[in-house]
């Protein structure tokens, strides 16, 4: 089947791979692709179509048409006219019931016309309704291309790398080496992105000019201009971003000046039997031609509106091919042209003059390849004397070099289709959309190309228009009795062709935080779990519970490492914090520490934490474990918004946290601190500096957990020291972890919120019962209009704690139910040892959100009572805390 | 049936009247739907539908097109359940078929924190009878086997709701416009919407591309300019506008039926009747009109989905694309009378106004021809910003598709 070995061939045919094919082996050449090599073993059957299973061949022979997907290696949809085989591949026909050459599906090609007008589905299966899933199933199953492997697991890797360039060139035909050649004697640095295995574009299947085109890619690169080879980009993005596929890594370029130098779409012809086997695109010949040696057929008739087609038959020629008639359009527009044949063309009839032939190029408008203009909001514009659209008004940045501009020649405008009545004349290849399902659609009123569009789904196959778009439009345009320039173009949107999402994902990484006592935990044998991204600490054993009495009883230490830690520093930090916070923080003694809530604009609470003065100008800020960045950018922008004297700093990472808590923390301190810490010299919500263990350190004398405690903060890197000697030291008080689930139970009995727990996007300080932490008597506070308003209008719910003297687990979220609706939720709930109860927290209605008061919640499907407790189950008056 | 062998104009073309009772602002499934409730359910047909662009331009042809119920705010669930209801229906209504597909949706959980959101969403859906529910990791593989439950951010659970679903979107805007059409509306595609005339705090028409047109009743049924155009009747909206993107994938034989929905990792996925993978992200968190897609958008759409079905590896997006999105501070929207009489507003759909079509139809059409505000409906009203009664959606609405 191969021709005599010819100059300038892609084959080498000393080596050879052998690959099977529906496991029958294939022999190809080191050069060839799957779709050359099934060529040459006499395959002219690729594909079926997606909806009538009309029998395809090789048509672009370029990747840019849906005829040659097949399945590779258990990889459906692959373009296989583009894909090399390596030893041993395996390629699987799709969308096939039986075997490419007898598809029972194509059955819907032979009688179901009638029944499968376009959008038939709309108006069928309606009714009964019942039926509807049965239908569907079946229309799922016949839908689709190939078909994915579920158990793939295992991913191909992937590298994203950034570039810069000052001129990115993207195409590697002439005009894209002759721009890029200027702009690097032009002295910028310049990088050329070619799809290929080597630049020459088009003009590397024409033997008159492939040698030309090798001396100027060379000139180039001796130039300075680096040439990326098997680079496709894959848009143009804000920024001239450009991100560029090469296999295996996807490189992200962004360019001062992007040249789209992108060349020509060759457009089909409308006519009917234009997707029969054997119907050609002038690239697809030119390359089974002059690439991989194959003679495209015997006998060719070839339709062209310009030179391309009377050059691909001088091509043609040379291979061997006899050409029975080249059809120029520039001369004569035919009116009829069918094309016949069963399993491949085998006549063409133009105007009534029948050839027969085996081959039928059909060489379409020039269509300007724009996609990346469009990406970049270039306009496009219907040029009525050449039948294309072309951009113009670029956007600063981009340019256009060559055919892609709209620097075709001038070719003749073909008819948007020839002849109607003789089978069906194929607009959109990837759809199977004809000719008269674009009659059919304007008649029912799809009156605007993008009515149209997505009516009879032309232009959304895989090829995305590149193939259809002109003709779609054109079509349209004719059954509207409007001209192209009315009806317009359909949006090109990136990418400019299919991406892999495993491309696009790059390594997989798993973003986890963890601090630097993390691999202690892991050795007590902590069960490790996500909040947010950090890992943490759930408990330490099975029974939560004995941690909780661990910290009541004795002494417990827990890393709070994840606490958002930011300094505010400057002569305007006390206001700064005043106007953020609504309470006051400028007339906290230096060494003294208040707790804060956060409020928005509206006056809902996003944050809180404890804020403690280091010195006079001077606070350090702890936030939420999650919230530790958002805060700090809402600090960093209210800085900007009121130019105060003030500096910021998130030392957030670079400060690990300890908490030390339990009626025998004192005496581990004592042990550990460099410092007094008696009650008198060391009081509760002190702040006081020294060493622990040595280690420089911040001791915040506070009480989240409900017992006396100390919350160390340090630098990270000390971590495990840190951590290992309190343990040392704190053995005699049998020192015990605790992980965030005891962590939780202890703070539920102080009735201590979690922001985003107990709190949700319309909580307000007073709703969620502090109005101590209010101060509107101060000049103003973010939020503080809102607050008043709540005051205003008066409290409508509360935050209050409960317990459910059933000793029945509500799920948190569980309804606060007033007759027999939601009024109010739990928030949080469990249950506590310490006070013998299933106790939580609840947003209830403020009519029943007095102490002792019963209210309704949802209980397993069903009611059950809760009582009101208004203040913390343990230790009420917080004596343990100053203790 | 019949129809796919006789052809007939879905839609007809009008010369623009002087006067209409009622002119509709947006010609999206909204808008639509509002036009064909008015005549079919209270008899109003002197209406006209004014599209700047061509029908379903908007996010009614830009959504994801799913469907469902399981809102985390009892009025939000309750006005969803009813929407879903008549979404069950409307093929038949419409004799048109929508292609709805309630193959179930997954949110799911990837924290503890997540689980106790899917537990009070499910507790408020099962007090409005709402089929919703939070199952474990065994169920979630039982409902979706080709699901990775152990990546980089492993599945907990997920609230499961089985009537969400599918639908064609384009279906619902074209048989909505049919309906509108055969019941005696006009639909007018190509005339924008200049300005709007108030005397005296009274609607009284608007100005067009195409000249004046006189109205009893204005309403708008935009997205993404609502801002502007409630503006033209001198009436504040406490929306800020933003982009959403979605893609979609080369279409492959069937692989998954339920929606898989994850807040925490940004990101749902359907598989569409054709075959290809229908998938997005939340909303941008800057505000914007263009609607330039972005690179980052596909990148990191990627790497969470693979993390959740590391099967697509190999699958191809084929195009992504953008839609504006209203967001109001609450993240529920805004319908209803506003200070302008015979100014009615429907706008702030942010993320989710396709899947509130035909309640919102039938609750504007009732609105329009009684004068009062239907009860469901109620909770949206304008006035909730100055009263302070907000219907927070926004705690459960990292993704809310």
């Amino acid at each position: 089947m191969r021709l005599p070995p010819r100059e300038h061939e892609l084959i080498d045919r000393s080596k050879t791979v052998t690959f099977t094919f529906e496991g029958e082996p294939v022999r190809a050449f080191a050069g060839d692709t799957i779709g050359s090599a099934l060529f040459a073993a006499g395959r002219r059957v690729f594909g079926r179509s997606f909806k009538y299973h009309r029998r395809r061949g090789l048509l672009c022979c370029s990747g840019q048409c849906p005829n040659c997907m097949m399945t590779v290696d258990g990889v459906p949809n692959v373009r296989v006219c583009v894909r090399p085989p390596r030893e041993g591949t395996v390629v699987k026909a799709q969308n096939v019931v039986g075997s490419l050459d007898r598809d029972l599906m194509a059955v819907t090609d032979r009688i179901g016309g009638p029944f499968t007008p376009v959008g038939f589905y709309y108006k069928t299966f309606i009714r009964p309704r019942w039926a509807w899933p049965y239908y569907e199933k079946f229309l799922r199953n016949a839908a689709g291309l190939g078909k994915l492997d579920p158990h793939v697991t295992e991913r191909r890797r992937v590298d994203h790398e950034h570039a810069h360039a000052e001129v990115l060139v993207v195409g590697g035909g002439q005009s894209g080496l002759e721009a890029a050649l200027a702009h690097a004697r032009a002295g910028r640095q310049v990088v050329l992105i070619d799809e290929g295995p080597e630049p020459g574009g088009h003009q590397l299947a024409n033997r008159e000019r492939i040698m030309t085109m090798r001396s100027l890619a060379a000139e180039t690169a001796q130039a300075g201009v680096e040439i990326l080879p098997f680079a496709r980009a894959i848009g143009l993005y804000e920024g001239n971003l450009v991100p560029v596929d090469r296999g295996s890594t996807l490189v992200k370029f962004r360019a001062e000046t992007v040249v789209a130098a992108t060349g020509t779409l060759e457009q089909p012809l409308v006519f009917a039997g234009n997707d029969l086997p054997g119907v050609m695109l002038p690239a697809g010949a030119r390359r089974l031609a002059n690439y991989w040696s194959l003679r495209p057929g015997e006998r060719a008739v070839v339709l062209t509106v310009d030179d391309r087609g009377v050059e691909t038959a001088r091509e043609l020629e040379a291979a061997g091919v006899e050409i029975a008639e080249v059809v120029d359009y520039r001369e004569r527009v035919p009116r009829s042209v069918v094309a016949k044949g069963r399993k491949q063309v085998r006549s063409l009839t133009v105007d009534g003059k029948r050839f027969d032939c085996d081959l039928v190029v059909m060489s379409g408008s020039p269509q300007p390849n724009y996609g990346l203009l469009a990406h970049a909001r270039a306009r496009v514009e219907f040029d009525p004397g050449r039948g294309i659209f072309v951009p113009v008004e670029l956007p600063p940045g981009v340019e256009v070099a060559g055919e892609a501009s709209g620097d075709v020649g001038s070719p003749a405008v073909p008819p948007p289709s020839h002849g109607e009545g003789e089978g069906k004349s194929i607009v959109c290849f990837c759809e199977d959309v004809t000719t008269k399902d674009f009659k059919d659609a304007v008649a029912e009123g799809f009156d605007s190309i993008q009515l149209a569009k997505r009516y009879t789904t032309a232009t959304m196959g895989p090829c995305q228009g590149r193939l259809c778009h002109l003709n779609a439009v054109r079509v349209a345009a004719r059954e509207t009795r409007t001209d192209e320039g009315t009806i317009g173009t359909t949006t090109a949107r990136p990418p400019t062709s299919p991406v892999s999402m495993g491309l696009l994902a790059g390594r997989p990484h798993e973003a986890a935080k963890r601090t630097s006592m993390h691999h202690r935990h892991k050795d007590m044998g902590a069960t490790v779990f996500w909040t947010g991204s950090w890992r943490r600490p759930h408990s330490y054993s099975a029974d939560p519970q004995a941690e909780v009495r661990a910290v009541h009883e004795s002494l417990g230490v827990i890393d709070v490492s994840t606490l958002g830690k930011l300094l505010v520093k400057g002569p305007d930090a006390g206001a700064f914090l005043d106007r953020l916070y609504p309470n006051r923080f400028s007339d906290l003694k230096v060494g003294r520490i208040r707790y804060g809530v956060l409020t928005n604009d509206a006056g809902r609470i996003f944050d809180d934490g404890t804020v403690a003065r280091l010195a006079d100008d001077e606070f350090y800020v702890t936030t939420t474990s999650t919230g530790a960045d958002g805060v700090f950018q809402w600090f960093e922008w209210w800085n900007a918004v009121w130019h105060m004297d003030v500096e910021l700093a998130n030392v957030t990472g670079a400060v690990a946290a300890v908490n030390v808590t339990g009626p025998n923390a004192r005496k581990l301190m004592e042990r550990v601190f460099d410092g007094d810490v008696g009650n008198e010299a060391f009081a509760y919500l002190d702040a006081k500096r020294g060493h622990v263990a040595g280690v420089p350190a911040l001791i915040l004398r506070i009480g989240f957990v409900g017992e006396l405690g100390y919350e160390l903060h340090f630098p990270s890197p000390h971590g495990e020291h840190v951590w290992d000697a309190l343990f040392e030291h704190g053995a005699e008080w049998n020192a015990t972890p605790f992980g965030l689930e005891p962590q939780r139970i202890l703070r539920l009995e102080k009735t201590h919120i979690l922001v985003g727990q107990d709190t949700d996007a319309e909580s307000n300080p007073l709703e969620a019962a502090m109005p101590w932490i209010v101060k509107l008597d101060k000049d103003d506070f973010i939020g503080k209009w809102a607050i008043e308003h709540v005051q205003e209008r008066g409290l409508r719910s509360l935050l209050v704690g409960f317990e459910v003297p059933s000793g029945r687990m509500p799920v948190e979220g569980a309804q606060v139910v007033v007759g027999g609706k939601s009024a109010g939720r739990v928030t949080s709930v469990r249950y506590s040892e310490q006070v013998g109860k299933v106790i939580g927290m609840a947003i209830v209605p403020i009519d029943l959100s007095g102490e002792g008061t019963t209210f309704e919640i949802r209980i397993g499907g069903e009611l059950d009572q809760a009582v009101v407790r208004t203040q913390p189950f343990h230790d009420p008056e917080g004596a343990k805390l100053r203790s | 049936m019949r129809d796919i062998f006789f052809k007939k104009k879905m839609w007809r073309r009008h010369e623009l009247k002087p006067r209409y009772d009622v002119v509709i602002i947006g010609g999206g499934a909204h808008g639509l739907a509002t036009a064909y409730y008015l005549a079919k359910n209270h008899g109003i047909t002197n209406v006209c539908v004014l599209e700047k662009s061509y029908i379903g331009a908007g996010g009614s042809g830009r959504n994801t097109t799913i469907i469902r119920s399981n809102y985390r705010t009892p009025e939000g669930a309750e006005f969803y359940r009813d929407s879903v209801k008549l979404y069950e229906h409307l093929a038949q209504d419409l004799d048109f078929n929508l292609m709805f597909s309630q193959h179930g949706h997954l949110t799911l959980a990837h924290s503890d924190r997540g689980m106790v959101v899917s537990a009070e969403r499910a507790e408020v859906n099962q007090l409005l009878g709402i089929d919703s529910r939070v199952v474990g990791r065994d169920e979630v593989m039982e409902i979706c086997p080709q699901i990775h439950l152990d990546g980089a951010f492993p599945v907990y659970g997920a609230l499961y709701h089985p009537p969400g679903g599918v639908i064609r979107h384009d279906a619902v805007v074209w048989g909505y416009a049919r309906g509108a059409d055969r019941g005696g509306a006009e639909i007018h595609q190509g005339i924008e919407v200049t300005g709007i005339d108030v005397s005296n705090g009274r609607a009284t028409g608007v100005q067009t591309s195409r000249g004046p047109v006189a109205a009893g009743t204005v309403i708008a049924c935009t997205a993404g300019w609502s801002t502007q155009l409630a503006a033209m009747a001198g009436v504040k909206l406490p929306i800020w506008t933003t982009i959403l993107q979605a893609c979609v994938t080369e279409p492959v034989k069937p692989f998954l039926d339920v929606i898989i929905v994850s807040g925490q990792l940004h990101i749902y996925i359907s598989q569409t009747d054709r075959g290809e993978f229908l998938m997005g992200s939340g909303v941008e968190p800057y505000p914007t009109f263009s609607f330039t897609s972005t690179f980052g958008f596909i990148e990191e759409l990627s790497k969470h989905m693979l993390d959740l079905f590391p099967q697509l590896a190999s699958t191809r997006i084929l195009r992504q694309w953008t839609g504006l999105c209203d967001m109001t501070p609450d993240f529920s929207p805004v319908m209803g009378l506003t200070e302008v009489d015979g100014f009615v507003v429907d706008c702030g759909w942010g993320t989710y106004g396709f899947k509130a079509t035909p309640i919102v139809g039938t609750t504007l059409a009732e609105l329009v021809a009684t004068g009062t505000t239907p009860r469901l409906i109620e909770p949206f009203k304008l006035e909730r910003f100055y009263t302070d009664t907000l219907v927070s959606e926004a705690a459960a609405a990292s993704v809310t598709h």
